[in-house]
């Protein structure tokens, strides 16, 4: 991984069409400032993993029968 | 051709019913042809089964069944990746995770299906300007909506049987787009 140092107000360039400002640094958080075409895929970290991790559990999601849901709800 | 599934037994599907999700679901990124299963009875899910992998099904609902207002805004990539000329052509699915016990079962709101029924293309795609769940409770009003119509959230009959959805023009309406 490329590390670099930038100061507040400093921007880190990729490619011809992408920038990243630093905005604001407030203790232990970071405000960041993309720019970026359009088409750019542009995310906290955390949504993707999530909605990957949600689409695994819905993956494994069974057929339920009759019997089965009368034994659930009657014990629920 | 023939479909192994674990859930459907064997399934006989035909060319021009298999969809193609170009970048895969996430998390699930080699996996690109699907079929839409249905039960045969009233009851209310659909299963988005992968062609070469016997085990992966995703259950899917139409999200109206208990978002009223739900509306799905697709960015510029989205509608390039889905060829995607006429919102008609489109139709939104929810993802929905079933629990062992399914009374807990939840719907991704945050990241649904959109299918383009005239090109067989999907994308699951992310709703970022919209604040929706990516695990919303849905079971009551899955009854809700049953008591009022003659459908059912699960199939009555313990013998299941299921068949193909064909990828047809008319299942995209109404799109709520």
């Amino acid at each position: 991984m490329l590390v670099l140092t930038r100061k507040l107000g400093e921007t880190i360039a990729i490619d011809d069409d992408i920038k990243i400002v630093v905005v604001q640094i407030k203790g232990k958080q970071v405000r960041l400032g993309i720019e970026a075409p359009r088409e750019t895929k542009i995310h906290r970290e955390e949504i993707y993993l999530s909605i990957q991790e949600e689409n695994k559990s819905a993956a494994e999601s069974q057929t339920t029968s009759p019997k089965k849901v009368a034994k659930i709800l009657r014990a629920s | 051709m023939i479909v192994e599934t674990s859930r459907f037994g064997e399934l006989n599907v035909s060319e021009q019913d298999i969809i193609t999700i170009p970048e895969g679901m996430l998390g699930f990124s080699k996996i690109d042809k699907y079929v839409l299963v249905e039960h045969t009875d009233d009851s209310l899910f659909l299963w988005l089964q992968a062609v070469k992998k016997p085990s992966v099904a995703f259950p899917l609902l139409e999200p109206q069944l208990f978002e009223l207002q739900y509306k799905v805004e697709l960015c510029d990539e989205d509608r390039k990746i889905l060829q995607l000329e006429d919102l008609k052509q489109a139709k939104v699915f929810a993802i929905i995770t079933i629990p062992n016990d399914p009374s807990k079962m939840t719907a991704n709101l945050k990241a649904p299906i959109v299918v383009n029924v005239k090109k067989r293309l999907a994308r699951q795609v992310i709703l970022h300007d919209q604040d929706y769940p990516i695990r919303q409770a849905i079971f009551a009003d899955l009854q809700r909506h049953c008591a009022t119509t003659q459908r059912t959230i699960f199939p009555q009959s313990e013998e299941n049987t299921y068949q193909i959805i064909p990828i047809s023009e008319e299942i995209a309406i109404p799109a709520e787009l």
